[in-house]
């Protein structure tokens, strides 16, 4: 396996370099009306630890947080179908369908959701198109299909024979759920919900165009600030300080699930 | 035998395309520009004619502004292309990092007639002019729109649209409302705060304007008369304001040539060519923009239309022109004041 181990390397040099040029562009000083940066400084990490881009950083992982609880609750049931139903042609019914939007594309279906919750096809008692709410369904949406797929394998490899012996012994379909299949797909739903939080927490395309500007993630900001003003060094900055969080986020979400997942 | 003349002619068919497709990308003036309808109206009305007269082919790099500019600047001393479009203050931003060339005005003696105005620096010129002005739908607006100041009636709450990759524009008019301009833009800060319940979406693409104005869901727009325009040939009934208390913001697409580009000279044929009588009439009737030689012909149903501008009085009276430095330094401060202010809830 050793010759595995140049290309390895020659792999995660470039990944390096590419993270210690974002971290040296961080450093340097932005000049508005110049494309040459200044010396080095820390400025770019003082203004973009600013109130307004705080609340963006918060606001995004508010999102992730919600989005991922609840593509995990509307996700869980389909995966139960896909991993249970005894007939083939249901089976692969429901894994067509859940592939379905793999096929369509980012873009494509992100426009077709700016129609449906823009009441062009139906009437919505709240606003939905530029809200975190219509982004909201977006990112669902967007991320059921790998939630299903990796709660659907976790539910394949649970034993049916545990949930028989405990209906058997008298439990309820209900507590038969609860205290056997639940806590047995556990690291199908800690390994789809880190999936789900982590992309979520990078996403870009679907806040963009249904949050109409109004509703802007960490990659919208970072967007914002690198092609909009120009700033590259304060753009580099906020993607350092955003990577952070999130490596720091999901080390403490990977920590605190350890045990369960086991 | 057969099979090898077949594998011959088969190497020979490959090899030949790309050894002429290497040879052509050699001779030929490479041109970088947005792409969609600009990219293929220069085109159209541009390099085809340039190559019927010089023989020199010309080929296209498209990408969006940023884009562009990136690239510009990693490949600074032996560009990639030859010559660039861009917009008049972010052409400052390629000048101050030395990536434009300085143009010399003796090859390009179409430059003598074209609007003091387009006449941007000794690196780029105009190529065209619009105006970002107001856009809206009758058939949705009750309520007449003839002036900026009508953007800040209450009827229109939830009804309009702009853009947030560029405030400017807005932050503009804002100050000229309250008495000052774009070096002292905070004086329309207060007035612009009061519109920031009126607004139902930014945009941060030409194409999501468009979409927006389409589907009704911003019915009212801070938007490019170019793109009004494109919506009226394709059916949607928008009226394009001639603000009536300050004019609209006028935005000019230049062109300047590549420092390094071994092809100086095809590119100020190019850009000559481009700016005379004939290619400016021309580039009006496809893009629907303002000319810059003030001797090109304008169609009957553009004249006299927001963003054409004709005579020398047109282009003072009927457009503000923003300080392109002054623009180029204040947009990030801009930003993300209006981010912060008007964008965030």
């Amino acid at each position: 396996m050793k010759f595995l181990l140049t290309p390895a390397v020659v792999v995660l040099a470039v990944f390096a370099a590419a993270l210690g040029a974002l971290f040296r562009w961080s450093l340097l000083e932005f000049i508005p009306g110049s494309l040459r940066p200044g010396g080095l400084t820390l400025a770019n990490f003082r203004s973009v630890l600013a109130p307004q881009y705080l609340d963006t950083v918060w606001e995004t992982v508010l999102l992730s947080a919600a989005t991922t609880l609840l593509t995990l609750v509307l996700s869980y049931p389909v995966a139960y179908a896909l991993a249970r139903t005894p007939s083939r042609r249901a089976r692969s019914a429901l894994l067509v369908l859940t592939l379905a939007p793999f096929f369509t594309g980012a873009i494509v279906r992100t426009y077709a959701w700016v129609l449906v919750l823009g009441n062009a096809v139906v009437t919505w008692p709240l606003p939905m198109l530029f809200t975190e709410r219509g982004v909201l369904v977006g990112l669902v949406h967007f991320s059921m299909p790998s939630m299903i797929l990796v709660l659907a394998a976790a539910l394949s490899h649970i034993d049916p024979a545990y949930e028989r012996a405990a209906a058997s012994l008298g439990a309820r379909p209900a507590r038969v759920f609860w205290r056997v299949t639940l806590p047995l797909s556990m690291p199908g739903i800690v390994s789809g919900g880190l999936i789900v939080f982590a992309w979520t927490l990078s996403a870009f395309a679907t806040p963009e165009l249904l949050g109409g500007g109004k509703v802007k993630m960490i990659a919208n900001v970072v967007k914002d600030l690198g092609l909009d003003s120009f700033n590259w060094p304060g753009a580099a900055a906020f993607a350092m300080v955003a990577l952070a969080l999130t490596l720091a986020l999901l080390a403490g979400l990977g920590r605190l699930t350890a045990g369960r997942a086991a | 035998m057969r099979a090898r003349v077949l594998t011959g002619t088969l190497v020979a068919l490959l090899i030949v395309p790309l050894l002429a497709s290497a040879a052509s990308a050699q001779n030929a003036l490479v041109v970088s520009i947005w792409g969609g309808n600009w990219k293929d109206t220069v085109e159209k009305v541009v390099a085809k004619p340039f190559t019927a007269k010089t023989g020199i082919p010309v080929e296209f790099e498209v990408g969006g502004t940023i884009d562009r500019l990136a690239k510009a600047r990693v490949a600074k001393g032996s560009p990639l292309v030859d010559l660039n479009f861009t917009t008049t203050h972010v052409a400052r931003l390629y000048i101050s990092d030395g990536l434009y060339e300085k143009l010399d005005m003796a090859k390009i003696p179409n430059s003598k007639e074209i609007a003091r105005e387009a006449f941007r620096s000794e690196y780029h010129l105009g190529s065209w002019a619009y105006v970002y002005t107001v856009v809206y739908r009758p058939d949705l607006v009750k309520e007449e729109i003839a002036k900026w100041a009508d953007l800040w009636n209450p009827a229109l709450k939830g009804k309009i649209a702009m853009p947030d990759f560029d405030p400017s524009h807005i932050i503009t008019i804002a100050a000229l409302m309250e008495g000052g301009n774009e070096v002292n833009w905070q004086k329309g800060e207060g007035k612009l705060k009061q519109l920031k319940s009126s607004i139902a979406a930014f945009y941060s693409t030409d194409a999501q304007s468009q979409d927006l104005m389409k589907t009704g869901q911003a019915p009212v727009q801070v938007m490019l008369s170019v793109n009004a325009y494109h919506l009226q040939e394709q059916g949607i009934r928008v009226k394009v304001v001639q603000p009536r208390d300050y004019p609209g913001i006028v935005g000019i697409d230049t062109m300047a040539v590549m420092a390094g580009t071994k092809k100086a000279d095809a590119a100020l044929q190019f850009i000559n060519l481009a700016l005379s009588k004939e290619i400016q009439s021309e580039l009006v009737k496809a893009l629907r923009a303002g000319p810059v030689n003030t001797g090109a012909s304008v169609p009957q149903s553009l004249a006299g239309q927001p963003g054409i501008f004709v005579t020398p009085a047109q282009w003072k009276e009927r457009g503000y022109i923003m300080n392109d430095e002054v623009r180029a330094k204040n947009l990030p401060a801009w930003r993300e004041w209006f981010t912060a202010n008007i964008v965030k809830k």
